[in-house]
């Protein structure tokens, strides 16, 4: 089982993905913006973070710039959860390294449950394709 | 170089015609340059010193392309050859554009540009110009944009959290629910899912009617764009048990230019309509066809099909075809009509084959014509009454 880092400022989806990912027994950390997010991360280090673009503080853009994904992080994945379908900042998020983006209102719990057993799974030299 | 002329030749009119069109000129509310046939300016309205920061007296007699500089939105200088008058010279007919034009004090400027020739038995005599500043449009433009995606963004969050708590409640997270308790959610989750599509379908018609749809050109391989949908839409389509695939001939000629977003729009919506309107077990397959003048990107299903009496309103706001309704009673009509909008916003072509036996076929092309970044003009979109079938085009 993996550690996932959710970072999602909607309170009731941040805890519906929480029960979500330790009902499949990961161990789960949440935080609600980007800059609480990079504070976590001093403490926790996530196989896989589950990441929303638009959030108060700092949204998930300035978050993958701050994190450094593909040079300092290289083996963690992170899936993008937002409902900013088909814009300019998931191409970004793609750019800065994101593995996959999803469309929040579209996922069910057992997809999400997949989707993050498939990230996991998959070889990191897959990542942003 | 400005070209080696004549000094400048008076105008000659009567004094009464000749007071009339200066007062005309003058008065004209946007701004308003005249030149000679090769291009030196011989009058200047109010308005036009105003936006571009010029006194008359700077401007009269001055080659037009040269003094005041037209550059793009990517602040390359525009070439003597594209500039709205060039084109107007050379083909003897009024160009309009949006281009930008550098004031005196360096400020870039946008602006929509009217040019017509002055033709006497066919020859240009000289030209004349009128623009406007549509700095306002482009931010009241800009801003709408912004709304559209925050209020996009905005409507699905506690929608999600519909979805979210109630497949969870289905799926037994919270504890085991009687069979009528769980049918009561799905179709709780079902008002979601349309919901969901309604904002996505009539934020995207609002972009396209309301002309804020911005066209930002870059070059793409079509079928890497068509590959990410796919895996997008992987959910969906294992839900359903279907498969999804793609071929692409000849991969290094499927790169051109043109807007990412857009085609990725028109992709997912034709592949989640097919994924919707195929049985369980079907398959769906996107073939990239790259041709010498365009790229052709047919999307095939083994679904339902269109009856053939229904056909010539596939493209029409609000159709659904009479077998689908049926079937499936979620569905707002709009999906093929905004596909339509957004292939002709890349100056592309869309047609279909569809059979009720054996599945739908759409195509489209993406052209590989030099594409400039632009909006959408503000008009609705006019829906096709016949589809254009061409299946000469795929081979």
């Amino acid at each position: 089982m993996a550690r996932v880092l959710i970072v999602e400022d909607d309170k009731d989806l941040n805890n519906a993905y929480s029960i979500i990912l330790k009902n499949e027994g990961h161990e789960v950390v949440s935080a609600f913006n980007g800059r609480e997010a990079l504070g976590k991360l001093k403490d926790f280090s996530p196989n896989l973070i589950l990441l929303d673009l638009l959030m108060p503080i700092m949204g998930g853009l300035e978050f993958l710039q701050q994190y450094n994904l593909p040079k300092a992080h290289k083996d963690v994945k992170v899936l993008i959860f937002t409902n900013m379908e088909n814009s300019p900042e998931v191409t970004e998020a793609y750019k800065l390294g994101a593995y996959r983006c999803i469309i929040k209102s579209w996922t069910a719990p057992h997809n999400l449950a997949r989707v993050v057993t498939d990230a996991l799974q998959a070889p990191t030299a897959a990542a942003t394709t | 170089m400005p070209p080696d002329v004549s000094p400048l030749a008076p105008v000659r009119l009567p004094l009464e015609q000749r007071a009339e069109a200066e007062a005309l000129f003058t008065s004209i509310g946007e701004g308003a340059i005249s030149t000679d046939e090769f291009g030196r300016i011989t009058r200047i309205n109010p308005v036009a010193q105003s936006i571009l920061g010029y006194k008359e007296s700077e401007l009269l007699g001055e080659w037009f392309p040269k003094k005041i500089v037209a550059v793009t939105a990517d602040d390359i200088v525009v070439n003597l050859i594209d500039r709205p008058i060039s084109k107007a010279f050379l083909t003897g007919r009024s160009i309009s554009e949006k281009i930008f034009y550098r004031r005196k004090d360096g400020q870039k400027i946008p602006v929509a540009v009217s040019v017509s020739p002055i033709l006497v038995d066919n020859k240009p005599l000289g030209a004349i110009e009128v623009f406007r500043d549509i700095t306002l449009q482009e931010e009241v433009d800009r801003m709408k944009s912004e709304f559209i995606s925050l209020a996009s963004h905005q409507l699905r969050t506690p929608l999600s959290a519909i979805k979210t708590y109630s497949h969870m409640l289905v799926d037994g997270y919270m504890g085991k629910l009687t069979t009528t308790q769980k049918q009561s959610l799905r179709t709780i989750i079902g008002a979601a899912d349309r919901m969901n599509e309604l904002v996505s379908t009539l934020l995207n018609i609002t972009r396209i009617e309301s002309g804020t749809i911005a066209i930002t050109p870059k070059q793409l391989h079509v079928d890497k764009i068509a590959e990410e949908v796919l895996k997008e839409l992987s959910l969906p389509a294992t839900d359903k048990n279907i498969t999804l695939s793609l071929h692409c001939r000849d991969k290094s000629r499927a790169a051109l230019k043109t807007d990412t977003l857009i085609l990725k729009e028109i992709l997912t919506n034709l592949v989640s309509n097919a994924i919707k309107y195929t049985p369980k077990g079907g398959t769906v397959t996107i073939t990239v066809r790259p041709r010498a003048k365009d790229v052709l990107v047919h999307v095939n299903d083994t679904g339902w099909g269109i009856p053939k009496y229904a056909q010539d309103q596939v493209f029409s706001k609000f159709f659904r075809a009479p077998n689908i309704v049926k079937r499936e009673t979620t569905g707002t009509g709009l999906g093929l009509y905004l596909v339509k909008g957004l292939v002709d916003a890349l100056d592309g072509n869309i047609w279909f084959k569809s059979d009720e036996a054996t599945g739908t076929n759409f195509y489209f092309t993406i052209p590989r014509t030099k594409q400039t970044s632009r909006r959408t003009r503000g008009q609705p979109l006019v829906a096709s009454q016949q589809p254009e079938t061409r299946p000469e085009d795929y081979s």
